[in-house]
Parts: C-alpha cells; sequence; structure tokens
C-alpha cells in the first residue's frame, strides 16, 4: 500500500495516468514487476485496477449492466463467470441492493464505490487509486478505505490524496510529491521517527505570527478556541524555552518536505 | 450587461479556430460553386453551354440559399452551443447566481450566436461574388454585379431564415440541454420540408404550399415558377404578398419560439425533461452508513486475452454500443420521421402522371430510396458518437485501461454502426411490406427485399461508415466530423462537373443497379459489385489509418497523435496495410484498364472535341449526292445466354437522283462489322475513329441504277466490366440506327453557339425552315432512304419469341434455336426493331385486323385497356382520317425505360410503362388518375398514321405532323371513350408541364409549327393546341382539313411535307374571325392572361338568376428568349389601369373569342358535382369586361376560360367561387 501524499498540482494524477498506461512520459521507464510498462502495455492492464480522480459513466444503463460491460472489457468470457465475479464485486462495495438502478444517478459515495468495483473486476494486481476520499462524508470514506484495506491485502495499491490523514491511516509506503518530483520516500512510521525531538510547538498570540515566521522555521499554524495560535515548528534543537517538544505528526513530516523543495524567496 | 455578455460571446467565438474553419468551408464550397456553374472547368471538361444567365437574381437567390441549407447543420453546435456550454461546463451554476437579468443574458447568447452565422453566412456571398468572376469562367453566362441580388436573397429568405431555425435549434438545446436534440430537430425540420413540399406538390394547392414552407422558397416559386429564360435572366424575385406573407409567418413563428424560451426559461439547475414513461415515483432511500468490513474473496474466474476472446468481446461491446444508438432519441426521431417520407414516397412512386402503378416489390425498394438520406446521415452522426463516447461520457479512464485491445474496441463501433444499418434496412423492408399490404397487394417478393436491401444496398452504406468511422476518429467532434461528411458526400458527385469524371477516383462511386420485372438485374450487378469491391477495398485502407489514430488514453495533440500513429504502424498493420494498398490500386487498374485501356471511354470533354472534328472533316460531303435504300433484308441471330448478337443484311440501293454517282459514304459505328457493294469499287478513305468510310465507285452509279450493300454485323465479346453488346437476357429491344450502317453524313453537331465559337466552328444553323424548299428531301428519321421493303429472319434462343416489324411467314427451331420470318407487305420508313422475350402472347381482333399483346407473364393488369385503347385508336384514325396501311398491330414488352415507340405494325411498350399502371377506375370515374396505359396506346397508335402514313421533312416542326397529332388523338380518343374528366386530366398535366418545362430551355422556343423538337412543344403544347382549335374550329372541321391533308400526302416521296402545308389546310377551313387562333397558337408564342376579377349572382323575381361577372382578358408573345411583347405592328398595344393600381395591365389588341362558363354544383349519389349552367364563346375587344347572364338555377362558380383551354401561366384565377 503505497501513498502518494502532495499538494494539489503537485503531478499526482499524472504519475498515476502515466503507470496506468493513460499518458505516455517524455522519458524514463517503468517497471512493475517483470513487466515493462510502456513497453508492453497490455500486460500491465491485464493486472491493473484503475480509479481515476473523476469519471464517468454511460448514461441509462445500470451498475450490473455496465460492470458485465467492464468484465468482457477485462476479458472474462464466460458468462457464468462474469455473473459471479459482478454479483461478488457488487457484495463487496455494498452496492448489490442498487445493482439494477442507473449508475448515471449515483451519489458521489456509490459512484465511488462502484469506481471501485470496476477495478477488482480482473483481480487486479496492481492497483491504482487517485484521491478516491475527496467529497466523500466520514461514513463513506471510513468505508471506502476499510474496503481498500481489504484488497490491498494482496497486491500493490497506489493511493494518492493531498489528505495526510489517509496515508495515515492506509499506508505502509509513501512518497510525498510536488512540482513533479518526489520530495521524499518512506514508511510513514520511519518518517516520524526522523523526526523525533525536532518539532516543537508553542501556543501564541494572533499579532505575534509575522515576527515568529521570520525567526522560526514554522510548519503549521492552528487557531485555538480563543483566538490564540498553536504553531508547531521544525528545529533541530529547542528554538526556545517557551516551545514544547511534541511528538511528529505525518503532517510535520509533509509540511517539512514542501518546505525544502519551495524556492527560497527574497526575504 | 447585455453588451459585456455579447462581445465576451463574440470574442469567445472570434478566437475560435472552428470558426474560420466553417468560414473556410463554405467560402471554399461556394466559390467552387460559383464558378463551377458559371464554367470555369470548360477547359477541362465539356463546356458549359447554357442560355441562363448564373448571377442573374435567380440565380443568385437559388445559389445562395441552397448552400446556406449546409449551414443548418452547425446551427446546434453554434447557435445551441452558446447556451449549452454554461451547462455542459457547468458555468451555469455560477452564471445563473449573477445579477443579470433573463433577458440580457436569453438576447446576449442568441444574438451573438446569430451574429457569428451570419458572418459566416456573408462568406458564401463573397464567395459567390468571387466565384462568378474568377478568371476562368465564361463572362458569357455572367451578368455585371448587382448588389441587390445579394441583398433581397439575404433580407428576404437567408436572414429570416436563419432567424427562425435559430430560434428553434436555442429554444430546443436551451431546454434539453442536449447538442443532439438541436441537431435533431434541424434534420426534422428539412425532413418536414420535404415531406409538405410532396405533398403540397399538387397546382391547387400552391398557395398553401407557399405560405407554408419555412424556407420561402416555395414563396418564391409560386411567382417565378413559369418563368421563361429571358424573366430568369432579366427579373429580379417580385416581392409580392406570397413572399411577404410567407416571411412575416415564420418570422412570427421565430419570434413565437423565442417568447416561449424566454417566458419558461429559468436560471435553474436542471434541464426540463420530457419522458414518455410515467416516472416511477421517488422512494426515500438510506444508505447503509454503517457495515463492516467485507471480507474480500473474489471468485475464481478464467480471464482469456485470446485473440478469439477479443472478438468475441467486440461482438459484445457492439451489441452494448448497438443498443445505446437505438435507445437514443436522435436515432428514433430520425426512423420515425424517415419511415413517415419513406411511407409518402411509396404512395406516389412509379405514378409519372398522378397515377398509382401496383406495389411491386422492386418500385417498393426504389421508393426505399427515400431513406438513403436517413441512412447516410444516421451513420455520419453515430460514427462520431460512438467513436467519442467515451470521451463524452467521460468514461475513458475506465475503459482504456482494460486489456482490451484498441482494434476490438474500433471494430466494435464499426459492428454496431453496421448493425444500426441494418436496422434501418429492416424499416425500408417493413415500409414496403406495410404499404403492399395496405394495397391488398400480396406478391411480395421477401427474397428480392433480402438481397438488394441487405447485399446490394448495405455493401453502400457499410463502404460510407468506413469512411465517417475515419473522419470522425480523426477529428474527434461528432458534430463537426459529421459535417465534413456531409460536405464530402454532397461534393463527390460535384467532381464530376470539375472533370474528374470517373468512378474510381471518387470515394462510393461506381455504376448503380437497377432492376425490373423482365430482365431483373440485367448484367448490372456485376459491374456494381466489381466497383463496391473496389471501394470497400479503399474503405477497409481508410479503417486502417483510423486505427492507426484511435486514441487511447488521454487527450494528445495532433502531433502526438502522428508520432503515436507512426508508432503503431508496424507488423502486421503495416503488411495489412501495404496489402490492402496493393489490392487497391491492383483491382483500381483492372477496372481502369477494363474501362479506358481495352475500351475506348471518352471524357465529355474528348467527346465534344471527337464532334467537332467530326462536323470538320465529314460536313462537307453532307449535300453529296448518294443512293437511296429501298428495301432491306436482315438476319438477326440473338445469342440470349453470352448476349451476343450476329447479324447480316442486304440493302438494295437506287440512285434516285438525275445524277451518276461516284462514291459511297457508308457510316457506320464500331462493331465488327464487313461490307460488300455489288459493284466493283475501292476503299479509299477508312477513318476507324469515325467509322466513316468511303469507297470509290468503278462504275458511278448512273441514274435509275441498282445495287447492292451485303454486310455483316456483330458485338465484341462482352466483358465483367463493359457491356458491349446491347442484347439483354429477356427482354432485347434493338432498332435499326444502332446497328447497321447508313449512307452519308448524318449530323450529329454541336447547337451550343458559344461552344462552336470556341472550337472555330461557324454558328449553327437551325434545321432549315419549311418554307425552305430545297431542304424536303428526307424525312426527320431517315437520310438515305424514303420507304422501303423489309424482310427479316430473326432467331433467338428457343424458350424465347423473336420480333421484327412485318408478318410472320415462318417460324421453326433448329439446332435448339427458334426462327422466325417476317415479311412486310407494304411501303415502311426505314425503322424497325427487334424484340426478344420469354413472352405470354394475348390476342384479339379488330375488324380484319389481328391485335397482338406480347407481355411478361405477371403483367396482366392493363392488357384489356390496351387492348380497347388499340381499338379506340384504330376506329378513330381510319374513321377520321384514312384506312390502317396493316392488318396486324401488335403491342410489345420490353423491360424498362418509361416510354414506347411506334415501328411500323409494331409497338414495344416498356414494362414499367403502363403495364404495372395501377388505372382502375372507381366507380364514377372520377377519382382515377390518368389512364395513361391507354392514354400512352391511343397515341402509339396514332403514329401508325401520323409517322408512318404522313411524315414530315427534316426541317423545323416537322414533329408537330407525328407527335402533336398523335397527342391530339389520343386526347381526342380518350374524351370520346374515358369521359371527359379523363380528357381534363390530360390537358391540366399538358398545361402544367409545358409551362414548367418551357422554363428549363435552354436555347430557344420556337411556335409550335416550327419547334426545334423539343419534347414540352410538340407534345404538351402540341396537345393543347390541336384540343383548343377542335373546340374553336369543330372537331369535324378540323378532322374534316386533315383528311384532305393526309390524303394529299400520305405514303409520298420527296419533297416532303411540312407543317405549313398542314397549317394550309387548317386555315382553309377556319372561319375569317379565327385566323388570329392560328396565328396565336401555331405561328407564334401567344399567351393569356384571364382573370374573374368579381362575379355576384341575384335571384331574379321569376326563380332564375342573374349572374354579374367582370373579367380581364390580356395577351402577349413571347419572343424565342421568352420575353413579353404585347405589340406586334408598331406600338398597337392596347392597355387597361385598374381601380387602385398604377402600373396598367397591357395586352396585344384583342378580337378574341374566350369561354365564359357558370356552375353550379349538384348532389349525385352523395357527392357534389359540377354542373355546367352556361358555358359560351364571347368576342372579347378589352382587357377589362364586364357582362350579365341569366341562368336558371342557383350557380356556385364563374370562369373565364374556366377549362383552360387557352395557355395561361395563372390558371388558378380563371375561376371564382360565388
Amino acid at each position: 500500500m503505497f501513498g502518494l501524499l502532495g499538494p494539489n498540482g503537485a503531478g499526482k494524477s499524472s504519475l498515476m495516468r502515466t503507470i496506468a498506461t493513460l499518458q505516455s512520459p517524455d522519458s524514463g521507464s517503468i517497471m512493475f514487476g517483470d513487466i515493462n510498462v510502456l513497453e508492453d502495455k497490455m500486460a500491465l492492464r491485464k493486472v491493473l485496477g484503475y480509479l481515476p480522480q473523476s469519471f464517468g459513466v454511460y448514461p441509462k444503463m445500470s451498475a450490473e449492466a455496465l460492470l458485465d460491460y467492464f468484465a468482457t472489457l477485462k476479458g472474462i468470457s464466460s458468462k457464468t463467470d462474469r455473473q459471479a465475479i459482478v454479483k461478488e464485486v457488487l457484495d463487496i462495495t455494498n452496492l448489490y441492493d442498487m445493482r439494477k438502478k442507473h449508475v448515471a444517478g449515483y451519489s458521489g459515495g456509490m459512484k465511488q464505490r462502484f469506481g471501485i468495483a470496476q477495478l477488482l473486476l480482473n483481480n487486479p494486481k496492481l492497483i491504482i487509486v487517485d484521491e478516491p476520499t475527496a467529497g466523500l462524508d466520514p461514513a463513506e470514506r471510513h468505508r471506502f478505505l476499510n474496503v481498500l484495506r481489504e484488497v490491498g491485502t494482496n497486491c500493490t495499491v497506489i493511493f494518492s490524496t493531498h489528505i495526510v490523514e489517509d496515508v495515515k491511516e492506509l499506508c505502509n509506503d509513501m512518497a510525498i510529491l510536488n512540482g513533479g518530483r518526489i520530495l521524499k520516500q518512506a514508511t510513514p512510521s520511519q518518517a516520524r521517527q526522523e523526526l523525533q525531538g525536532r518539532i516543537w510547538t508553542k501556543i501564541i498570540d494572533r499579532d505575534d505570527l509575522e515576527a515568529h515566521e521570520s525567526q522560526f522555521n514554522i510548519l503549521s499554524s492552528n487557531y485555538n478556541e480563543d483566538n490564540s495560535l498553536n504553531i508547531r515548528v521544525f528545529n533541530d534543537a529547542q528554538p526556545s524555552d517557551d516551545f514544547k517538544s511534541v511528538e511528529p505528526q505525518l503532517d510535520d513530516v509533509y509540511f517539512i518536505a514542501l518546505k525544502q523543495d519551495e524556492p527560497v524567496s527574497a526575504v | 450587461m447585455f453588451s459585456t455578455i455579447f462581445t465576451y460571446e463574440l470574442k469567445y467565438w472570434l478566437k475560435r479556430p472552428a470558426t474560420y474553419i466553417y468560414m473556410a468551408i463554405f467560402f471554399m464550397l461556394s466559390v467552387f460553386m460559383a464558378a463551377t456553374t458559371a464554367g470555369i472547368f470548360d477547359s477541362i471538361t465539356a463546356t458549359t453551354s447554357s442560355a441562363r444567365i448564373v448571377n442573374s437574381p435567380i440565380g443568385i437567390n437559388n445559389l445562395f440559399n441552397g448552400v446556406t441549407i449546409l449551414i443548418f447543420f452547425l446551427f446546434p453546435s453554434i447557435i445551441g452551443a452558446s447556451i449549452n456550454r454554461d451547462f455542459k461546463s457547468e458555468m451555469h451554476s455560477i452564471l445563473y447566481s449573477y445579477p443579470f437579468t433573463k433577458a440580457n443574458y436569453l438576447f446576449a447568447k442568441f444574438f451573438s450566436a446569430i451574429t457569428i452565422v451570419t458572418l459566416i453566412v456573408f462568406t458564401i456571398g463573397i464567395g459567390m461574388f468571387i466565384g462568378f468572376r474568377l478568371p476562368g469562367t465564361n463572362s458569357d453566362l455572367i451578368i455585371a454585379f448587382d448588389f441587390k441580388s445579394y441583398f433581397d436573397a439575404y433580407w428576404l429568405f437567408i436572414l429570416p431564415n436563419i432567424l427562425l431555425f435559430g430560434a428553434i435549434v436555442f429554444a430546443v438545446v436551451t431546454f434539453s440541454r442536449n447538442i443532439a436534440a438541436g441537431f435533431i430537430t434541424v434534420i426534422l425540420l428539412l425532413f418536414i420540408q420535404g415531406v409538405t413540399d410532396n405533398l403540397l406538390s399538387d397546382p391547387d394547392s400552391r398557395y398553401l404550399a407557399a405560405l407554408l414552407d419555412p424556407f420561402g422558397s416555395s414563396a418564391s416559386d409560386y411567382y417565378t415558377r413559369y418563368w421563361t429564360g429571358y424573366e430568369q435572366n432579366e427579373l429580379h424575385i417580385p416581392i409580392k404578398e406570397v413572399i411577404l406573407y410567407n416571411r412575416l409567418i415564420w418570422l412570427g413563428v421565430a419570434s413565437l419560439v423565442f417568447g416561449l424560451v424566454f417566458k419558461f426559461f429559468t436560471f435553474s439547475q436542471n434541464a426540463m425533461t420530457i419522458s414518455l414513461f410515467k416516472k416511477a415515483k421517488g422512494e426515500r432511500s438510506t444508505k447503509r452508513n454503517f457495515g463492516g468490513i467485507t471480507k474480500i474473496n473474489l471468485p475464481k474466474v478464467v480471464n482469456d486475452y485470446s485473440f478469439v476472446q477479443n472478438l468475441k468481446a467486440t461482438w459484445k461491446i457492439s451489441n452494448v454500443e448497438f443498443k445505446y444508438i437505438v435507445k437514443s432519441w436522435p436515432f428514433i426521431s430520425i426512423v420515425l420521421v424517415g419511415l413517415i417520407v419513406v411511407l409518402i414516397a411509396l404512395s406516389d412512386f412509379g405514378s409519372p402522371t398522378g397515377t398509382a402503378s401496383y406495389p411491386r416489390t422492386w418500385l417498393m425498394l426504389r421508393g426505399g430510396s427515400a431513406f438513403v438520406f436517413a441512412i447516410n446521415i444516421c451513420t455520419f452522426l453515430y460514427a462520431g458518437m460512438l467513436v467519442n463516447r467515451s470521451k463524452i461520457a467521460n468514461i475513458n479512464g475506465l475503459e482504456d485501461v482494460t486489456p482490451i485491445p484498441n482494434w476490438s474496441l474500433f471494430l466494435s463501433k464499426f459492428i454496431a454502426i453496421v448493425k444500426m444499418q441494418v436496422l434501418l434496412l429492416t424499416v425500408v423492408m417493413v415500409a414496403g411490406i406495410l404499404f403492399q399490404l395496405y394495397k391488398g397487394y400480396f406478391d411480395i417478393e421477401i427474397g428480392l427485399y433480402i438481397k438488394e436491401l441487405f447485399g446490394l444496398k448495405l455493401i453502400n452504406y457499410v463502404i460510407w461508415a468506413f469512411l465517417a468511422l475515419m473522419v470522425q476518429t480523426v477529428i474527434r467532434n461528432p458534430y463537426l466530423g459529421l459535417f465534413i461528411l456531409l460536405v464530402i458526400s454532397i461534393g463527390i458527385p460535384l467532381l464530376t462537373l470539375a472533370g474528374v469524371e470517373q468512378a474510381i477516383f471518387k470515394y462510393n462511386e461506381g455504376p448503380g443497379f437497377g432492376y425490373n420485372d423482365m430482365n431483373g438485374y440485367g448484367d448490372s450487378l456485376s459491374r456494381y459489385l466489381t466497383y463496391k469491391m473496389y471501394w470497400v477495398l479503399g474503405g477497409l485502407i481508410l479503417m486502417l489509418i483510423a486505427a492507426l489514430f484511435w486514441v487511447r488514453g488521454l487527450p494528445h495533440s495532433f502531433r502526438e497523435r502522428v508520432s503515436i500513429a507512426i508508432d503503431r504502424f508496424r507488423t502486421p498493420i503495416a503488411i495489412l496495410f501495404v496489402a490492402l494498398l496493393v489490392g487497391f490500386f491492383i483491382m483500381g487498374y483492372t477496372i481502369f484498364h477494363a474501362t479506358n485501356i481495352n475500351n475506348d471511354r471518352y471524357s465529355s470533354k474528348e467527346a465534344e472535341e471527337l464532334r467537332v472534328n467530326w462536323e470538320k472533316m465529314y460536313k462537307k460531303y453532307e449535300d453529296y449526292a448518294q443512293p437511296r435504300i429501298i428495301a432491306v433484308n436482315v438476319n438477326m441471330d440473338l445469342f440470349i445466354d453470352d448476349r451476343n448478337f450476329e447479324s447480316s443484311g442486304e440493302y438494295t440501293m437506287i440512285n434516285k437522283t438525275d445524277t451518276a454517282i461516284d462514291s459511297i459514304f457508308l457510316n457506320h459505328n464500331d462493331y465488327p462489322s464487313t461490307f460488300k457493294f455489288s459493284r466493283e469499287n475501292t476503299l479509299v478513305s477508312e477513318d476507324t475513329l469515325y467509322n466513316f468510310d468511303i469507297y470509290r465507285l468503278k462504275e458511278p452509279m448512273m441514274p435509275g441504277d441498282t445495287m447492292s450493300l451485303k454486310f455483316t454485323v456483330k458485338n465484341k465479346p462482352n466483358t465483367l466490366l463493359v457491356s458491349n453488346s446491347p442484347v439483354i437476357k429477356n427482354g432485347t429491344f434493338i432498332n435499326n440506327m444502332e446497328l447497321f450502317p447508313n449512307l452519308g453524313y448524318n449530323g450529329g453537331e454541336l447547337t451550343d453557339d458559344k461552344t462552336r465559337e470556341k472550337y472555330d466552328l461557324p454558328p449553327n444553323k437551325l434545321k432549315p425552315q419549311p418554307s425552305d424548299s430545297t431542304a424536303l428531301g428526307n424525312t426527320y428519321i431517315s437520310k438515305d432512304s424514303d420507304w422501303i421493303d423489309f424482310e427479316a429472319t430473326v432467331s433467338t434462343s428457343e424458350d424465347q419469341i423473336a420480333i421484327a416489324p412485318g408478318y410472320l411467314q415462318k417460324e421453326w427451331v433448329k439446332d435448339g434455336r427458334r426462327y422466325f420470318h417476317y415479311k412486310m407487305d407494304s411501303k415502311i420508313l426505314n425503322f424497325y426493331a427487334f424484340n426478344s422475350a420469354k413472352y405470354e402472347v394475348k390476342k384479339d381482333k379488330w375488324k380484319d385486323v389481328s391485335l397482338e399483346i406480347y407481355y411478361h407473364k405477371g403483367h396482366e393488369y392493363n392488357l384489356e385497356s390496351m387492348m380497347d385503347g388499340m381499338k379506340a385508336s384504330l376506329a378513330y384514325n381510319s374513321e377520321n382520317f384514312s384506312p390502317y396501311q396493316h392488318r396486324q398491330l401488335r403491342i410489345i414488352e420490353f423491360p424498362s425505360g418509361g416510354f414506347a415507340q411506334s415501328f411500323p405494325n409494331t409497338i414495344p411498350f416498356s414494362g414499367d410503362a403502363g403495364f404495372i399502371a395501377d388505372v382502375e377506375e372507381s366507380e364514377d370515374g372520377e377519382d382515377a388518375g390518368l389512364n395513361y396505359t391507354y392514354a400512352i396506346t391511343v397515341h402509339e397508335v396514332a403514329h401508325q398514321w401520323w409517322a408512318h402514313q404522313v411524315i414530315g421533312a427534316d426541317v423545323l416542326g416537322a414533329t408537330m405532323l407525328s407527335e402533336s397529332l398523335s397527342e391530339y388523338v389520343a386526347l381526342k380518343v380518350l374524351e370520346k371513350e374515358l369521359g371527359k374528366s379523363q380528357m381534363r386530366k390530360f390537358l391540366r398535366k399538358s398545361l402544367d408541364d409545358y409551362l414548367i418545362s418551357r422554363t428549363f430551355e435552354r436555347k430557344r422556343e420556337k411556335p409550335l409549327m416550327y419547334n426545334d423538337g423539343q419534347g414540352y412543344i410538340r407534345y404538351q403544347k402540341g396537345s393543347l393546341v390541336f384540343y383548343a382549335l377542335s373546340d374553336y374550329i369543330g372537331e369535324d372541321v378540323l378532322n374534316g382539313a386533315l383528311k384532305t391533308y393526309v390524303e394529299k400526302v400520305k405514303f409520298q416521296e420527296p419533297p416532303y411535307t411540312t407543317s405549313i402545308d398542314m397549317v394550309n389546310h387548317i386555315k382553309a377551313v377556319t372561319p375569317d374571325s379565327l385566323q388570329y387562333v392560328i396565328k396565336d397558337m401555331f405561328e407564334t408564342i401567344t399567351v393569356y392572361d384571364n382573370r374573374v376579377t368579381s362575379a355576384t349572382s341575384t335571384e331574379l323575381d321569376n326563380g332564375k338568376y342573374k349572374v354579374d361577372i367582370e373579367f380581364e382578358v390580356s395577351k402577349y408573345r413571347n419572343d424565342e428568349k421568352g420575353k413579353q411583347l404585347f405589340s406586334e405592328v408598331g406600338r398597337d398595344s392596347i392597355s387597361y389601369v385598374p381601380e387602385g393600381k398604377e402600373k396598367p395591365i397591357l395586352s396585344l389588341p384583342l378580337q378574341d373569342y374566350i369561354d365564359i362558363g357558370i356552375f353550379t354544383e349538384n348532389d349525385v349519389d352523395g357527392k357534389m358535382k359540377e354542373k355546367e349552367l352556361y358555358l359560351k364563346k364571347h368576342k372579347i375587344t378589352a382587357i377589362n369586361n364586364k357582362i350579365s347572364i341569366i341562368v336558371d338555377e342557383k350557380p356556385t362558380e364563374v370562369g373565364v376560360d374556366p377549362y383552360n383551354k387557352l395557355i395561361d401561366r395563372v390558371s388558378g384565377d380563371n375561376r371564382q367561387k360565388l
């Protein structure tokens, strides 16, 4: 389970589309196991499950019919096989009751689950999901991540998101991407480990923020209820006495990675 | 706010390349069309010869409107898209919360789009302007630029049409939020226009048609329909009532439509939906928000990526695509409307005279051609829809990563299109069968339906599907693709105008096929299928190109697509591509070789040049004395199975001149032939191109000397692609002019003076005037003979009967072949034919003349009517003119062609003209269409007198003596035997046909007795004139004069008679007061304009009725170009200014007798029938007239020339209801 973390526009989708054979890179190569993806797209497609960031469906087609159609595209020749697997993926994604309804009329969450359902049809070895949790309500998101985790037990999942939380919950490996570059690659726990004792926090007044920004390497700042600010600072040593050491979070890893990549702006 | 949105929209369009692509396409199209009509390609193809000015006001109006029709197909993607863009981009959810008013938004959107369309249309005008004036166009066809012509066409027709159709499309797209719906609307509107046009084509409904035509063309036709060449060249379309009403009506409709949009449009989130089916009641549903983790245990399935599985998958996917097509609204609407069009087409198919034919299956199939447009549009449109479907649905991200190969996806689209075509063709079949059943006709040839629709026609559509998929794949915008495909499909046939004449250079072109009951498809299929196979190869190449450009994954730039295509071009595709290309070229070369190298094929330019050189080389021999053929004896062997003939014959010739003849000019054809003269001679000149050989006689033929010519003629073997023989498997019909040699130079010169000038030929003399006594030596049928003795032996296969003129002397069978020996016992013209087919024979007798009809089994429908026609015509002609010269009369069916032709005692009559006409009368005989089977029969039999007894010299007006008189006889017999109503149908049709046909006259229209051979003069005008004349001077008097004339001239030797001779006979019996009729009708072109202006009736005390009628009578002459002349000698025209008008009505001086009629309606068996209360000729001397007439019954209608016996371009206003 590989998390691809990055802000909007970081190039996550492009990377994933490239891996998913939808786009060709200007240079480079992609290997998945023995498969040279750019040379033998078909071989990858046979083991690939892909869920793009946004997708549409044909109007006036039910989930069942559409999944049957995809099963055909994925090379399942026998009709009984198709029926069996379509039923199973509908069950897994909890869409079985809605199988006769037109997918075009599904809610966002249902559609996303449909996306997972179609992706499972060929029992993929490589699953690529692009920001699947965007726009899902908490229950849906939770459910979605569970399904994904379950699916991910026997195969490789590449999972892109700009929500750090998702990666924390799910991934055992991750990379932070921005501006088309990998800024950091590590397991989530390893990455946090690296920051042990280097993250400091302090509660400040709103008006003092500018002063602190110029002085410290502020990773994030959150308002408290009394309009005071909670800032987190990255520093090898305690910046000053009023800073407290805190347990590093994955967010910190993310922000540090982005910060380090930022062009040095004229101060 | 309006101007902000408006300018924003305009800028948007002006920035888009599509706008300029459209402009460029329309510009080029109009330049091409304008330049072509103006003869720019004359240097590479045949000369455009016409007296018609191409940029006359009416010419500009037609071309401008014609090209503009195409732009309606762009409306959905311009006018529709202007509003739809906001929905599509979901911009509307933001936009609609902005503070602008509905009015601002809608008007700005609509008018910005209209402005863009108007700009594009503007390029058409500019294109035409430039096209007409390109260097190389023929300056004789062009007049100076006239702003008003363009301006009128623009503001009167084009702009209102844009507003109307724009508003409709805008409305549809606004409410449906679907461009396709807008598109369908355009197609439906075009269809509907076609349908109403068809339904309202009757002269009586022209006023209604003029008002209801949304394009306004019927409205301008209302005034210009009968315009002569001069008027078409000179006059502007009159902006008069009907046109203005029409425009106002439709502008009103446009405003109404826009008003409705305005009223019902709301800034809302969702589109209006109309559903045929009741919506299922919405149920409250909540999703399960809690649920456990599922253990995923996918069932084991077999994934098969083999070729076979991919094929199966292709088929399955095509089913999904097919379902999508069938369920989509555009498709359903096109099918429904198309079906209506087909049914309408069927209902008046095969009825050249408004008389239906029995619904034979082949006729149903021909009527089904009305569906061609629908099938093509569906193919073009759905090719685009399917190719772009996953992109439009945004599901391509899911689809493209599946392991299905590209070819499978692509092929599935193709299969789905073909399935759709099969379905559409099934619709044609179902429509045809339904129609046959509805007519109570049960001879339904299912096999023929299937063979033609799913075999022959389907190939044609599949070839279009190849191209459509290619274009749509490359373009990736279904509507632009559709537009381009439409332009291509319309443009390909037009390439002929640009000198690309051979079908192998024009996609999906080639010879067609024809079916008839006697001969089936004949030999047309081998040619048709060869060309189709050639184009299938060509189409497959296009498919491969499309596959190379097939987009998988994210949108690529075009450059990227090219590089991907190059990358994909490797084995096996490359091998396949090369193989197809080689196959295509080999096949193309084979066709080219067969049609061009092994066969003399001439382009139309070459054919023109051949005629020029022929004249230059040989015209000098025209007046060289030649012997006359006096007897012909031929053997004709027809070999039906191989479609060959071998013939031999002997001409006996005599020197009828008073000088010695030293050379024979033998003019033959390119059939392999041999010739042998009975006198010693030397062949001094042999021309293998023109086949004009000169033999010099050793001893000249002295006056009165005879000699003979023995010849053999046979055909070159037929090949798959070239038919070298006129023999067909069943229903051969060949005449002597096609096969046998003749003597002397026989004309065939170019007639157009402009073309002649181009080739340095002197201006073409018309045929000589009938007054030219030196030109009366030949009949208009042959130049090398007068009257001949005739004898022929014809052989054919054993199961056929062969016929030639003459009486059967002997019939025998030898070596599996059947022989017939015919001999004529009286003199005939040198004009005979051979027929052979598997015939049934019906026999009858009229006095001692034996009557026979040789017909195709199954065509028994009208044999009685034909027999009756033969008898009635024999009776009428022999009673009124002279005895019948033969003891036998035969009608012989041949497959198709829509005509009959009279040979001595033998009348070949085509199977599709009359044999299958449904002329059964309803009980009162009123509703039946014109019994044209009967009319043609009478006409052709009359030719036994009027051509085969009385034949005119080869001068102007000769055909009046044959065709006009035969028409007159047909009309009289029709009136006598079948009733007045049949006669009136005949006359009405003659009048309309004459008036319409003369508008197409490209050269000159001459008066009847000097006519130049035009059909509309000798047939239609001839029948009108002779009928009117018999009405004026009396049938007996006229026939009496004709009888004297026939006595004088029948079977005469040269000099031959002329129209002057006949007219003089008629003049002699015509009273002085009516001599003007002869002048008007025979010697000049005279047109009346008669109308009732007001009519009232008052009941008198004695129970009678006094009818006051005010009416106008005027007449004018036309010169040969169609210009109106109101005076003849000096300025003798009379005039009258109607009250309230400024322009006077002009007329030639009047001393005319005109019918005034008063009618009432009586109830006869529940039907209102017209009854004459009064009908009398009144002498009219002024334009405006008032008369009072007392009648016995309450009148309902009055009329001046109420039966339209006189030629009058507006016949509808001759009567007025009270």
